[in-house]
């Protein structure tokens, strides 16, 4: 195992989520030099640890599609190539839309995802329980499936990674957090750590809901906020529900897993910011009870196990912020994943880990860089199809 | 199939009378705890452990509803009672081959991966594995009693002797009090008012700024919702018995000292012929007195106590003192128990078909940490307790503990705890109350070095399950540790020991200490125990009725 750091790592990385361990990964795997993560609690303590496990390629933005429909491939062949098993189940995805609004934007996002060539199924109301038998919304006005989408169990995952880095010679630090970020001499950027202070030419930010408070370390303002969001389990039972189903007016998403647990959350409005103990309420407790018996009356009866929470990481336009920081370079960024950071992870820090190297991207800078929070770049559109 | 006779319930096809308030599972047992399901990862066969509605071996169907817990549940005339996860039953059941042909273990984290174009194929097999039972058929459980909004100046949470007693002193001192509790809450103190059978399940944060800073949920036996307003809260939650690890460990026949209880209760004999007592001080002689003769032998970890040697002796009980547990021997019930001297000497095999759990009592802490107040390790107790100030009044401003859940001993010293808690309360906190001495910190648990002496002798046949809701075995978790993961979070997560329907109740407390072992750090560093909310599973439908609390 890892004694202390040393002095010196090509690149060091900031955030043992699952952004900072891929991203370590195509970096070692790219031959870039000594690696360190640097994570301030246990392995998998952030979102990465606390998500719904949701994988879509249903968006609103082509860019994102793109990505998404390249991670997908990416978590069929993760057994294979990992020794892992996430259990990646397409199970598909059944957007409920309950408004002339809603109706409007599914037909918008249809468009988008049938240009970059998925079928996706756009449904009349009377048709949407064919896709999960059972279900009662008396408001329902539409829906759309897109059968490749699909779940995944987390950890599995983050085992799988870390385990490969162990391999490759990557230094994970868990239980270390970086508390100071400065310029240092030769153009190396400095970590300071609780007992010792490191140096690299290259930084990553890939703190998740902490990267705006990491950017500020580095003296950097950022629009980046943390917003916790709530999630809840219940027992697990037999299989029942197939797709991971998404409401459009109230954000509800819910799967059930390989284990049989029903997962899923509702967006409750809490103040921005982190907190300590990233509780629960019991407005999410009884909102996410109606919602759930609203749209299936006869799970009343079924047990709630377990309700938790984390931090989204939300940037303005809804869209990640990917790529050196302009004001101060070696500083790059690998945040702003909102609600959809895991699902996208092995796409997007494929691209991270090449700004790193300095290679191109194919990353509009309209729609990732950092530049386009600082009047660099025009910024392009919004993602709003924030929900599940 | 005749029509249910007024005052039964059916179950496997058989009518059976409801007894006053006798549970179920109480109700199904004959001269052995009845198998009621089977694991979901082992099939392995499960029956009543705990008696209090934690633990996930007692799970049956009642009128369409899974999940149900038959040992607090009580029998309601026409129910229907099934059994699931059974093929073609229960008591046989043709999966139980799992078991026989994993010995150690089905690797569901590496497992299942190839060929991959079998995986659809596997994930359809997993799926239909997977849960207890299958989901809550369409029309059961209808909306039960309609949901209320009750308000006080306190809420003092558990009705034992600690509870009691700071209700009437608060009661006395002119306080409105109300006084809940997940049991009959018989002859309550007067000027409270009681709700009994009822469970807070989450109490969060105080806001100081309303009116009644405290605002938690709780669900009756029926599944109505409560929201419960307070100014103040006095936690005495109790303690529950906990769990033991050998191989053999999740055998139909061991019980827990309250589980025991629980099936025995209404009647005059024992739901056993011949046990195994294990444990040493006053829930030990507890169990020689309800069950008398039944009780075969005693083993005890460490030593034996005054109460337990002279009731022993007076029925003629052998005593084991010092023994290490190494088995329970059976297939589908224990047959035999094989205790050893610690210390070395022959191992020696007892016929006997029940094991009582009756050597450590748990603190009931969910309703401290959910709050947020600071915990600390006590050696003592082996678990976390609130840290306390003298009196009793925790981190948090309005929120006060006593009893055994605050880590006071059981009878007249919680009761004094309840005064004291509820004085401390009436002086407003901080100010000078009667000091009662808080529990003691530091001091090893004795269940540490008898588990690095288990694990030394490491004999058994059996499979050892560490977490009996997930089938997690011992070994899983030394494999996490090769691999490098380190501390309860990490462990949990990668074993998923304490993710399981008890919350990990019956396994995290032991999962700490042999973490500890295997670590060589204290206990409190290897990680704290954080169950999430609710304090026991509620349904969605008493969340969907919480009442809302009036702006
Ligand atoms: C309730 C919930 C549901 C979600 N559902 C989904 C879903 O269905 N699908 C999906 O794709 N995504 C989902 N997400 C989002 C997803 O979990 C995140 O986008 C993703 O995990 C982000 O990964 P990360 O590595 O960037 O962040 P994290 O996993 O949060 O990792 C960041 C790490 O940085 C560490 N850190 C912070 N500050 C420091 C410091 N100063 N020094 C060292 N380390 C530091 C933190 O401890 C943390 O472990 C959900 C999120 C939540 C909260």
């Amino acid at each position: 195992m890892n004694d202390g750091p040393r002095d010196r790592y090509a690149v060091a990385i900031i955030g043992g989520g699952i952004v900072g361990l891929f991203t370590a990964l195509h970096l070692a795997r790219a031959g870039a030099g000594p690696i360190a993560v640097f994570e301030r609690g246990f392995l998998s303590s952030g979102a990465s640890g606390r998500n719904g496990g949701g994988v879509r390629q249903q968006w609103e933005t082509a860019a994102t599609v793109k990505l998404a429909s390249e991670a997908v491939a990416a978590w069929r062949r993760f057994p294979g190539e990992f020794g892992y098993n996430p259990y990646f189940r397409q199970g598909g995805y059944l957007f409920l839309a309950e408004s002339d609004d809603e109706v409007a934007q599914l037909d918008r996002v249809a468009a988008v995802v049938r240009s970059c060539g998925l079928p996706i199924l756009r449904l009349p109301a009377e048709r949407v329980a064919e896709y999960a038998p059972g279900i009662g919304l008396r408001s329902l006005k539409g829906g759309s499936f897109l059968g490749s989408d699909g779940t995944l169990y987390p950890f599995p995952a983050i085992w799988g990674v870390y385990e490969e880095l162990r391999r490759l010679g990557v230094e994970v630090f868990l239980r270390t957090p970086v508390v100071g970020i400065s310029r240092g001499e030769g153009g190396l950027l400095q970590l300071r750590l609780e007992r010792s202070t490191i140096s690299a030419p290259k930084v990553v930010n890939a703190a998740g809901g902490w990267s705006g408070e990491v950017s500020r370390l580095a003296g950097l303002d950022v629009p980046n906020v943390a917003s916790r969001h709530e999630i809840l389990a219940t027992e697990p039972m037999k299989r029942f529900l197939d797709p991971m189903i998404i409401r459009l007016s109230d954000g509800l998403y819910l799967s059930q897993t390989m284990r049989g647990e029903l997962v899923g959350g509702l967006t409750v409005p809490h103040p921005t910011g982190t907190v300590a103990g990233m509780p629960s309420s019991l407005a999410f407790l009884r909102r996410m009870g109606r919602a759930v018996v609203e749209l299936f009356p006869s799970l009343r009866g079924l047990n709630v196990l377990r309700a938790w929470a984390g931090y989204y990481d939300d940037t303005p336009d809804g869209m990640p912020v990917i790529g050196e920081d302009p004001r101060l370079p070696g500083f790059y960024h690998a945040n702003g994943f909102g609600g959809h950071g895991f699902m996208l992870s092995p796409a997007t820090t494929r691209r991270v880990a090449q700004a790193v190297l300095g290679e191109r991207t194919d990353l509009d800078p309209a729609l990732f860089s950092p530049g386009r929070f600082l009047g660099a770049v025009r910024p392009g559109s919004v993602e709003r199809l924030q929900p599940g | 199939m005749g029509g249910p006779t007024p005052l039964s319930f059916r179950f496997r096809g058989r009518e059976y009378p409801i007894v006053g308030e006798r549970g179920l599972a109480a109700s199904l047992t004959g001269s052995h705890p009845p198998i009621l399901g089977r694991s979901i990862r082992y099939h392995r066969p499960r029956a009543p452990f705990c008696g209090t509605g934690f633990c996930s071996q007692c799970l049956v169907r009642v009128n369409g509803v899974p999940n149900t817990r038959s040992c607090t549940y009580r029998p309601a005339a026409g129910d229907r009672v099934v059994s699931e996860n059974g093929v073609p039953s229960v008591e046989y059941d043709l999966l139980g081959l799992l078991d026989a042909l994993f010995p150690r273990g089905l690797d569901t984290l590496h497992g299942f991966r190839r060929p991959a174009f079998l995986r659809g194929f596997y994930q359809r097999v997993i799926r239909g594995l997977a849960g207890y039972g299958r989901p809550p058929t369409p029309g059961a459980s209808a909306p039960v009693a309609p949901a209320s909004l009750l308000d006080s100046d306190v809420l003092v949470i558990g009705a034992g002797p600690a509870g009691r007693a700071a209700s009437t002193r608060l009661a006395a001192a002119g306080r409105s009090v109300r006084l809940v509790d997940r049991g009959p809450l018989t002859a309550p103190p007067t000027g409270v008012a009681s709700h009994p059978r009822t469970t807070v399940t989450f109490l969060p944060p105080p806001s100081p700024d309303r009116p009644f800073p405290f605002e938690g949920s709780a669900v009756d036996e029926r599944g109505a919702a409560r929201l419960l307003r307070s100014r103040e809260v006095v936690v005495s939650t109790g303690a529950y018995d906990g769990g033991l690890l050998f191989p053999g460990n999740d055998r139909p026949g061991v019980l827990t000292a309250e589980g025991a209880i629980q099936l025995a209760s209404g009647r005059g004999d024992a739901p056993f012929e011949r046990a195994l007592l294990v444990g040493g001080e006053d829930r030990a002689a507890e169990l020689i007195d309800r069950f008398g003769t039944h009780i075969a032998a005693a083993v005890s970890l460490s030593t034996f106590g005054p109460a337990v040697a002279r009731r022993a002796s007076e029925l003629e009980i052998p005593l084991y003192p010092r023994s290490l547990i190494l088995e329970a021997r059976g297939r589908r019930r224990v047959r035999s128990a094989l205790v050893r001297p610690r210390g070395g000497g022959p191992p020696l095999s007892l016929p006997v078909d029940a094991i009582l759990l009756a050597h450590r009592r748990l603190p009931n802490v969910q309703l401290f940490f959910q709050p947020g107040a600071e915990m600390e390790w006590s050696g003592e107790v082996g678990a976390y307790l609130p840290r306390l100030s003298p009196g009793g009044g925790t981190s948090v401003p309005g929120l006060f503990a006593a009893g055994e859940a605050a880590g006071f001993a059981a009878g007249a010293e919680s009761e004094a705890s309840g005064v004291a808690a509820a004085e401390a309360l009436l002086a407003s906190a901080s100010s000078a109350a009667p000091a009662l001495r808080p529990p003691t910190v530091g001091t090893p648990s004795p269940l540490e070095g008898y588990y690095t002496e288990l694990l030394g002798a490491a004999s058994g046949r059996g499979k050892w399950i560490l977490c009996a809701c997930e089938d997690v075995l011992l070994s899983e978790i030394d494999e996490a540790n090769a691999l490098g993961y380190r501390g309860l979070e990490e462990v949990k997560r990668y074993t998923g020991v304490g993710t399981g329907v008890c919350q990990g109740r019956f396994c995290l407390p032991d999962a700490i200490l042999l973490l500890s072992a295997l670590e060589r750090r204290p206990p409190a560093e290897v990680g704290y125990i954080r169950q999430r909310p609710p304090v026991l599973p509620t349904p969605l439908g008493a969340w969907a009725e919480l009442p809302e609390a009036p702006p």
